[in-house]
């Protein structure tokens, strides 16, 4: 056996190295070409194929022997060549009609090697050794079933697009039991193309194609083939695959690239125009720090003492009633903070509008600072009477105070505050308070106010109480002060009204909005360097008004002289104590500037007659 | 063998290392010694079962590329259909080894299994040799004998996996050398052939068979351990 085996194979290597192409009918289990020769073709088996790994059937033809027309006198015969002592033995089960000889299960050994013959009559015997062949190398699975495809995405173009096709592996190859092992095979093509797209083999049952076109109508197949051996089954039938266009995403894509384009083109506009016009951007958006100043007033003006421009503009530009007298005398102060003239301060301009006294000026001042001053935004200059005062007053606290220091007046506050005579600012209310001390004090400041505090508010205002004497005053002038005016009348020079002393650090004297003279004692009966003296409520003399003072008389104590407490403003005092019935006990007049108010302010004097401030009054009670 | 597998080959190198790597790496697998078969008590029966299918698929790629890789390189065309021919030269064919579906849905888990060892215990012998041979070759590609040498290691551990399983499912534990001394009627292969060109030829087309026989009967094994009933 083993002799004739090797035997075999040197015959066969013999043949087939000389003259491989001549044999007919061989080499059915490989792919490549046969050669067709003139020379007659005997029987041969075409094919042998097996679908399932466990069955096969082969097929032969006559070829062209006139002689063996009739099917039936062909007989197959095979081998298994799974042992030395195998015999030939003719085919199970025949099938004439298409020439097929068919090997069941029971027949069918894999892994064995059999090999067909075809005998003739007469034994004759045409065989092929080419013709011998395991089956599980002619297995030729049978195509998928059920087909079908879904899409999976369009491209935002809208011009491609991507299937998944899926199906079902062939009933009759056994895959489930693992007894076969099979790989797909999709080709496609466009519906009038000629040429086929093949995807690479796979295993599972789905596979994606890529990057169709759309509104192309796709033909698509599929073909098997057991895994590790080499033959493709038939194709299945076509699906055919189409998607249509869709012209809208075509022109969104248009539409984002337009607006994309727009936008950048729009942020480059704007840029150049940032860049061109910087320092007037700059301008907008940082504008520079405002000065503290007046309208329409220079400050320069100020500073270089023009009286009367400044007066004008104070005074007859409309803006109000800018006390002139203080103009004048802030002249020379440079720490004095004017009232903000602005006429958007609605409240002081209001104010400012209506009073028409100089009086009422001066007490509009404070009403006005203290609310400008609140309402404004000053800068830090805290001098004058403003940095003793607390600022956040309000407004209404401040009116209350102002009503309060009016002696006898608290139901007419308004009408004080709203007087229903504006007076004409003019000059000769000024005149008055032009009048120098002989000190070279401030010369409208002919006379102090002095006024016991009667309250301190809570918010560190501080209510004074005219004395007997202004209240006799009061009631006298009760009809003239009716009228709410604080004008020019002379009968309003009765009314002691309280004045917010500016307190001058300098020394130079009181800073207090004191406009009106003395009332019963002439200026000059106050004794220069007198400080304040204790302030008693007492009953007080009645005082004859001084006709010849226009203004407002200051608050006198009937008791003391009033020349005592009319002391020229030229310094401050300190105030010593306060009294069991809250009178101020102050020092004699001393020429040192007194000390700061608060610490952070030495502008601030420790005394205004008419104002203490909490910080004043803990100091005070220390 | 056939040339369309030839380039294949480098990808399918590349894809067997991967899951070398992922069974011999992996913590449970059972150590790869000879004398340790009994260190592997964690490992699952189906766990066991599912890496030597592993193992025989891809000894069943790695030898199909085997001999296509050979058979492009020193068969010439003509010759190539000797396989078929010289199927019956292989030398397991006289092992009693079921070699149909019908055959195989009769015998029982037990036999399958033994059939599946005696295949893997008969050809790590000539794979060795096969080694040997190649190494001779003047020409002979370095892939070749890579994939050589790792069909024969892999064919070990298959051996010990195999072994394993038995002892698991059937819990024999005499298997352990039991076919081994079933002596392959080598000797008949060698004087016979006139080349050792083809007789190597002949043995890689067996070995694909076999290699195929053996993926084959484990897979039929695993269904049948999960799915009775409906199972060949």
């Amino acid at each position: 056996m083993a002799v004739s085996l090797s035997y075999d194979l040197l015959l066969l290597l013999v043949i087939s190295s000389l003259d491989w192409s001549s044999t007919p009918g061989s080499a059915f289990l490989t792919d490549h070409n046969r050669m067709t020769s003139s020379a007659p073709v005997e029987p041969h088996f075409t094919e042998c194929m097996s679908r399932d790994l466990e069955t096969f059937r082969c097929w032969w033809s006559p070829g062209t022997f006139h002689n063996l027309s009739s099917p039936e006198e062909l007989r197959v015969f095979y081998l298994k060549r799974n042992s030395p002592s195998s015999e030939w033995k003719e085919c199970p089960e025949y099938s004439h009609l298409n020439r097929e000889c068919f090997f069941d299960a029971n027949h069918t050994s894999i892994w064995i090697p059999y090999c067909l013959q075809l005998r003739g009559q007469n034994n004759i015997t045409y065989f092929n050794e080419d013709d011998c062949f395991s089956v599980e190398n002619i297995v030729r699975p049978d195509p998928p079933v059920s087909l079908n495809w879904t899409l999976l995405i369009v491209s935002p173009s809208g011009l491609s697009y991507d299937v998944m096709v899926s199906w079902e592996p062939p009933p009759s190859a056994d895959v489930s039991t693992g007894w076969m092992r099979i790989e797909y095979e999709i080709q496609y093509r466009e519906r009038n193309a000629t040429t086929w797209e093949a995807l690479e083999t796979q295993p599972h049952t789905q596979q994606t194609i890529y990057g169709l076109q759309a509104g192309t109508e796709y033909e698509v197949h599929i073909r098997t083939k057991m895994k590790g051996f080499p033959k493709f089954g038939d194709f299945s039938d076509s699906i055919f695959v189409k998607v249509t266009e869709i012209p809208l995403r075509e022109s969104a894509v248009l539409l984002t690239l337009v607006l994309t384009f727009g936008v950048a083109g729009i942020l480059i506009l704007i840029m150049l125009i940032v860049v061109s016009h910087q320092q007037r951007l700059m301008m907008i958006l940082l504008p520079p720090v405002p000065a503290p100043k007046i309208k329409g007033i220079d400050s320069e003006l100020l500073k270089k003492g023009k009286l009367e421009e400044l007066d004008f503009i104070l005074n007859g530009g409309g803006l109000g009633g800018l006390p002139t007298y203080i103009s004048d005398y802030y002249q020379d102060e440079p720490w004095v903070e004017f009232i903000e003239v602005d006429e958007e301060d609605a409240d002081c301009g209001e104010k400012e509008d209506q009073k028409s006294s100089d009086t009422q000026r001066l007490l509009g001042l404070p009403q006005r600072s203290v609310g400008c001053f609140s309402a404004d935004s000053h800068p830090d200059d805290d001098s004058g009477r403003a940095s003793c005062y607390d600022t956040d007053l309000s407004e209404q606290d401040t009116h209350l105070l102002a009503a309060s220091l009016l002696p006898g007046q608290p139901e007419d506050e308004e009408a004080f505050l709203h007087p229903d005579e504006k007076a004409p600012a003019s000059e000769t209310n000024k005149s008055p308070l032009i009048q120098t001390e002989s000190e070279g004090k401030p010369t409208w400041i002919n006379t102090d106010l002095y006024a016991q505090v009667s309250n301190v508010m809570p918010s560190g205002g501080v209510v004074l109480s005219p004395g007997q004497q202004l209240r006799i005053q009061e009631n006298t002038e009760k009809e003239s002060q009716k009228k709410g005016t604080l004008g020019e009348d002379t009968s309003k020079l009765n009314k002691p009204q309280f004045q917010l002393l500016v307190v001058d650090p300098d020394g130079s004297g009181y800073t207090s909005e004191i406009t009106a003279r003395q009332i019963s004692t002439p200026p000059s009966s106050l004794v220069p360097g007198e400080g304040y003296q204790t302030i008693y409520p007492q009953p007080m003399e009645t005082k004859p008004a001084a006709p010849s003072e226009p203004n407002q008389s200051p608050y006198i104590l009937p008791d003391s002289p009033q020349t005592r407490l009319f002391a020229p403003v030229a310094d401050y005092t300190v105030v010593q104590e306060l009294d069991t019935h809250q009178s101020l006990l102050l020092n004699l007049p001393t020429q040192q500037p007194p000390p700061p108010c608060l610490p952070q302010h030495p502008l601030k004097a420790p005394v205004a007659i008419g104002y203490v401030t909490p910080d004043l009054l803990g100091n005070l009670s220390s | 063998c056939f040339t369309d597998f030839f380039f294949l080959q480098w990808g399918v190198w590349a894809l067997l290392l991967w899951p070398c790597l992922v069974v011999i790496s992996n913590p449970e697998d059972c150590k790869e010694d000879h004398g340790s078969l009994t260190r592997c008590p964690s490992i699952s029966q189906e766990k066991l079962l599912d890496r030597i299918i592993h193992h025989a698929e891809l000894i069943y790629r790695v030898s199909e590329e085997l001999c296509s890789l050979f058979e492009e390189m020193f068969i010439p065309f003509p010759l190539r259909i000797q396989s078929n021919l010289a199927a019956y030269a292989c030398i397991t064919k006289t092992l009693p080894i079921p070699s149909s579906k019908s055959e195989l849905q009769q015998i029982s888990d037990k036999w399958l299994l033994h059939s599946v060892l005696m295949l893997v215990q008969s050809w790590i012998e000539p794979l060795v040799y096969l080694q040997m041979t190649l190494d001779h070759y003047d020409h002979a590609p370095d892939t070749l004998l890579n994939k050589t040498k790792w069909v024969s290691e892999k064919l070990v551990s298959l051996e010990q996996g195999v072994v394993a399983l038995i002892k698991k499912m059937l819990d024999d534990g005499t298997l352990a050398t039991a076919y081994n001394d079933q002596s392959v009627p080598q000797n008949d292969v060698q004087p016979e052939v006139l080349e050792s060109v083809m007789k190597d030829y002949v043995l890689i087309s067996c070995f694909k068979k076999d290699a195929h026989k053996m993926e084959t009967f484990l897979k039929l094994l695993k269904c049948r351990q999960t799915d009775r009933y409906n199972c060949a």
